[in-house]
């Protein structure tokens, strides 16, 4: 039990993350993006078609990571473009199918060109016991990475301008444009993040287990999970529920099988919507 | 707000069609054309076995894409699990009545309601509050995956990736492929006149309304969230008998037969091409993608990409389908009007 709870953290942490750059980006936009799981597993297969080529790990996963940036920056700069000339449900049901087609772009295109290729980073070292379980090395060091980078968004939302500025919009779009911040620029700035962030999330599972490029859908899925039981638009709720939910899933993997834990997270998010709609932490409507 | 933002694009849909479907014979009419044409096919491709399959493939798809247009076409709600309603349909007839030894009929029956009650489950969790149109699209797409992971992971019951054989429905007509044929163009007949009826009725009024201008609707007394419920049964339940009667036709059923990738992203195409929220915008755009899949057939993944490609294209360019726009430019007449539309036109 200790063992799976242990397990369900390292996942929630990642969970959160990957929630995290779903729900920003929807919580600053009203843009959900379905391509977003994508963005993750070419990320991962940046690094690791980097890594084959010679590079060490850690400026492949860099390079990775900046590839994450840059898809977002491109969904930012092409296709979203006429998703905001709109407003209201309008926007979000644009934006839901337009990526729903990006994404079917990039699966089709890995499935055809790289249909086997999966990114598994091998951490080196001795087991640390942790009250008496035996975590692996992969899975400490992907926790830290997550927690830093928890940490670093925790710092840019607090106390930064532009975290400031990227709440302000999130609060009152109207607002913030008449007292100077561009929500474009805002945006734009917030697709590279959740960018990043999705790559972040393909580096740090591949540390605990193997992401293979049919994984998109599956980890957008999740991160639409997450987003939904933590609020959309919400960050702390996003890590909150992400390390719920991470326990809940790595419990009921092995404890009732791994092919109904997902079945239990989508009970998990439909009772979440009719309970408690704005989600565990959002802001009423 | 954003209900009068839809305003703008959703009287667009289906001028002339809205027209003619307040004629109860010309409604008949257009219905017996359409399946008269279609009920040619069989003379022109009845000798190849192979080109059958293909035949009854497409009217299933059509099917699909009657029942996906009742959902989002009607009330707006993008429902991303079209392939596994139509599983819970195909899967649900084959096992019950191959293991629970139900007869084929009742099987059907309780496969169909069955997918019907799981949509209207998922649409009554959705719309229940604001923010529906977000939640129908996020929980159904989380059902998608879960239903997949369900067949894939309980291998003993669903066969896993290899699929199960369907032995119900062997050695009668469903497996004559001719007889089958009609079986399944029966089903886009019926499915046709149920959507042509409800597009007349109060149902069709109390739609049209919640998706030109919600707020409006809803302060003229109509339940939003129970139409979309009920648009969501009835069109669950078109995609859950279209499911399990192919299954029955087919012989066999695989997770690929219901996948995601495989039905959703091309049912979406169909019907954006078609003309969304139009009474045979679904079966043009199954007959015209039917034809081009089989031209496409070489391209294996790559299929999958011109498909995403192809909802970019339709949902930014084309967006009022190609039958609307078309329509448009033979006879300007209001409701069909040339150039873009002012505001947040969207589809549905």
């Amino acid at each position: 039990m200790t063992a799976s709870i242990l397990d369900g953290i390292v996942l929630g942490l990642q969970f959160g993350v990957l929630a995290a750059g779903l729900t920003l980006v929807y919580g600053l936009g009203g843009v959900l993006n379905l391509a977003y799981g994508q963005i993750a597993v070419v990320s991962g297969l940046v690094t690791l078609l980097t890594m084959e080529a010679g590079l060490p790990a850690v400026p492949a996963a860099l390079l990775g990571l900046v590839t994450g940036g840059v898809l977002g920056l491109v969904l930012d700069m092409t296709i979203l473009q006429p998703v905001y000339r709109r407003s209201g449900e309008a926007r979000v049901l644009l934006s839901l199918l337009l990526t729903l087609g990006a994404a079917f772009v990039i699966d089709g295109y890995l499935n055809w060109r790289y249909p086997l290729k999966g990114l598994n980073l091998r951490i080196s070292g001795e087991p640390l016991v942790i009250f008496g379980v035996r975590m692996r090395m992969g899975s400490v060091v992907a926790s830290i990475i997550t927690l830093v980078v928890i940490g670093v968004l925790y710092w840019l939302f607090r106390y930064t301008r532009l975290g400031r500025a990227v709440r302000s919009v999130i609060q009152d779009e109207e607002g913030s444009r008449l007292v100077g911040i561009d929500p474009q620029v805002m945006m734009r700035l917030i697709l590279v993040l959740s960018g990043v962030l999705a790559g972040v999330v393909a580096i740090t599972r591949s540390m605990v287990a193997p992401v293979n490029v049919r994984a998109g859908f599956s980890l957008t899925v999740l991160g639409l999970i997450v987003t939904v039981v933590g609020g959309l638009g919400s960050i702390s709720g996003a890590f909150l529920a992400g390390l719920v939910l991470g326990i809940i899933n790595s419990v009921a993997s092995s404890y009732i099988g791994t092919f109904l834990s997902l079945i239990i997270l989508l009970v998990a998010a439909a009772v979440t919507i009719v309970i408690r709609p704005a989600g565990l932490l959002g802001v009423r409507e | 707000m954003s209900g009068r933002a839809l305003a703008a694009g959703t009287s667009l849909v289906g001028g002339a069609e809205a027209r003619t479907s307040r004629s109860l014979p010309l409604l008949f009419g257009s219905i017996a054309a359409v399946g008269a044409v279609l009920a040619l096919v069989p003379l022109w491709v009845g000798s190849s076995r192979v080109l059958m399959g293909v035949a009854v493939l497409g009217l299933a798809f059509a099917c699909y894409a009657i029942g996906f247009n009742l959902i989002f076409g009607s009330t707006g709600q993008l429902f991303l699990c079209v392939g596994a309603l139509a599983g819970v349909g195909g899967y649900g007839a084959a096992l019950l009545a191959d293991r629970v030894g139900m007869p084929i009929v009742a099987a059907l029956a309780v496969a169909t309601l069955g997918a019907s009650l799981v949509g209207g489950l998922l649409s009554w969790v959705a719309v229940r509050r604001s923010l529906g149109v977000i939640f129908a699209g996020i929980v159904t797409l989380i059902f998608a995956l879960s239903f997949e992971n369900l067949v894939l992971g309980a291998s003993t019951i669903t066969g896993g990736d290899a699929g199960i054989q369907v032995s119900a429905g062997s050695g009668t007509f469903l497996r004559q492929r001719t007889a089958a044929y009609y079986v399944m163009l029966g089903l886009v007949v019926a499915f046709l006149v149920v959507h042509g009826l409800l597009r007349r009725s109060h149902v069709g009024w109390a739609f049209r309304a919640l998706r030109d201008d919600e707020v409006a609707a809803e302060l003229a007394g109509v339940d939003v969230a129970r139409y979309r419920v009920y648009a969501a049964l009835v069109g669950s339940a078109m995609l859950g008998l279209a499911g399990g009667m192919y299954a029955l036709i087919a012989g066999r059923v695989s997770p690929t037969t219901y996948g995601f990738a495989q039905v959703d992203v091309v049912v979406i195409v169909m019907l954006a091409f078609g003309g969304i929220g139009t009474l045979f915008g679904p079966v043009l755009g199954a007959v015209v993608f039917t034809f081009l899949d089989e031209l496409l057939i070489d391209l294996g993944q790559l299929r999958l990409l011109a498909y995403g490609a192809l909802v970019i294209v339709l949902f930014l360019w084309i967006r009022r389908g190609v039958i609307p726009t078309l329509a448009g430019l033979v006879s300007r007449r209001p409701g069909t009007r040339p150039g873009p539309p002012p505001g947040g036109e969207e589809p549905g």
